[in-house]
């Protein structure tokens, strides 16, 4: 059977025609979605106090109760087995604390999944840094872990000093030193909009920030 | 050779039908774009049906052109929109330089000036190419694949009028910019 060309020509163009459309929904679903995203910030607002938390260690199904401010600074990471980029973020830490990168520091993964999720993931299973489960829900919302992966840095006096979504060593690294800003620097560097480009350098927004 | 000239004439029969379904999402903006060009004043209902016409227009002619192809008196209507288009394109340029032309609805924002009047060029220029004659055994075409290809084009219409609609409900309203 032959097609007649118009015919032929008419189907092309008329795909052409609902691809261009679809196009165009695709980037107005897109914007939409951006749109959606800015207007509910993740992480706690950096500056602010951060919340006490409660958390059951896995190594030993233990309890334990951590006071952000208690002298010593802490790497906060929100993560969950079953998210790939949170794998991402659970091998960039366990390099930096390899490299001895994280010394001086507390670091934390904190999942809402039980022991068992972590046998489904590679990276949570042979991680050595201190993992637990998050108890109670209100700490999720106190740290505005709307999704994962998050990590979360704050200094020795409990301050929020940056607070974004990170998966590369470049960040961890960055988050490691907002950890370690003297107190004079705090509330005056913003330092998540800093880390939420990604592998932007702290010290290049912040020159005054350092390594103490 | 056929091929080029059918292509012409598709694309243009298809961007008839875009952008009348397009308008057709949201008439009230696109009267606000017809009043641009009536000098007198004139009823809201009367400017609102006028740009609904227009677009049921569009849209009909886009759909005879694209189910119809041996009528070939429909390539000089369609050729005569598309110097309707240079010439609204040139006065909007002129005169309300900076304005929304509106005209795919929503789901484009551009606006009247010299890149618009081009493109508008263009578009007469395709639908010029559209008006060479083309072999009658290139264009039969039995009743079932009319019906299809309008169906085809129905849902074409359909789409641009549910994605104008999205796409203005989901974007805030533009300021105009006004050239003195």
């Amino acid at each position: 059977m032959k097609v007649p060309l118009y015919l032929a020509v008419a189907q092309w163009t008329l795909l052409f025609a609902f691809g261009l459309l679809l196009i165009v929904v695709y980037r107005q679903l897109g914007r939409m979605l951006h749109k959606d995203d800015a207007a509910a910030p993740i992480g706690p607002a950096v500056g602010s106090k951060a919340a006490s938390l409660e958390y059951s260690r896995f190594a030993d199904d233990t309890v334990h109760y951590l006071t952000p401010g208690d002298g010593q600074p802490t790497l906060l990471a929100f993560v969950e087995p079953t998210c790939p980029s949170c794998e991402k973020l659970v091998l960039a830490l366990g390099t930096a604390e390899h490299a001895g990168e994280l010394s001086g520091l507390r670091v934390l993964l904190l999942t809402s999944s039980p022991k068992s999720y972590l046998d489904v993931s590679d990276a949570f299973r042979a991680t050595r840094l201190e993992c637990g489960r998050i108890l109670a829900q209100s700490t999720t919302q106190a740290y505005g872990a709307t999704s994962t992966p998050l990590l979360v840095a704050i200094d020795r006096d409990g301050v929020v000093r940056a607070a974004a979504p990170a998966i590369r060593l470049a960040e961890v690294r960055t988050f490691s030193r907002a950890c370690l800003l003297p107190p004079a620097a705090a509330g005056s560097i913003p330092i998540t909009a800093v880390a939420r480009q990604h592998g932007t350098d702290l010290e290049a927004a912040a020159p005054a920030a350092g390594a103490d | 050779m056929d091929v080029l000239i059918l292509c012409a004439k598709t694309a243009v029969a298809c961007l008839l039908i875009v952008a009348g379904g397009a308008k057709l999402s949201d008439p009230a903006s696109f009267a606000s774009t017809v009043r641009l060009f009536i000098p007198l004043r004139v009823a809201w209902p009367l400017l609102s049906a006028t740009a609904v016409g227009v677009s049921l227009g569009e849209l009909a002619v886009g759909l005879a052109s694209l189910t119809l192809p041996a009528i070939t008196v429909l390539n000089t209507v369609v050729f005569a929109i598309a110097c309707a288009f240079v010439a609204v394109s040139a006065m909007g340029y002129a005169f309300h330089r900076g304005r929304s032309c509106r005209c795919f609805g929503a789901l484009s924002r551009r606006k009247f000036n010299a890149a618009g009047v081009l493109r508008s060029a263009i578009i007469a220029s395709i639908a010029a190419v559209a008006l060479a004659h083309v072999g009658t055994a290139a264009l039969q075409l039995d009743v079932t694949a009319r019906v299809l290809l309008f169906a085809a084009a129905a849902l074409l219409a359909l789409v641009a009028f549910t994605a104008a609609r999205a796409r203005g409900a989901g974007s805030e309203p533009e300021p105009e910019v006004v050239a003195q």
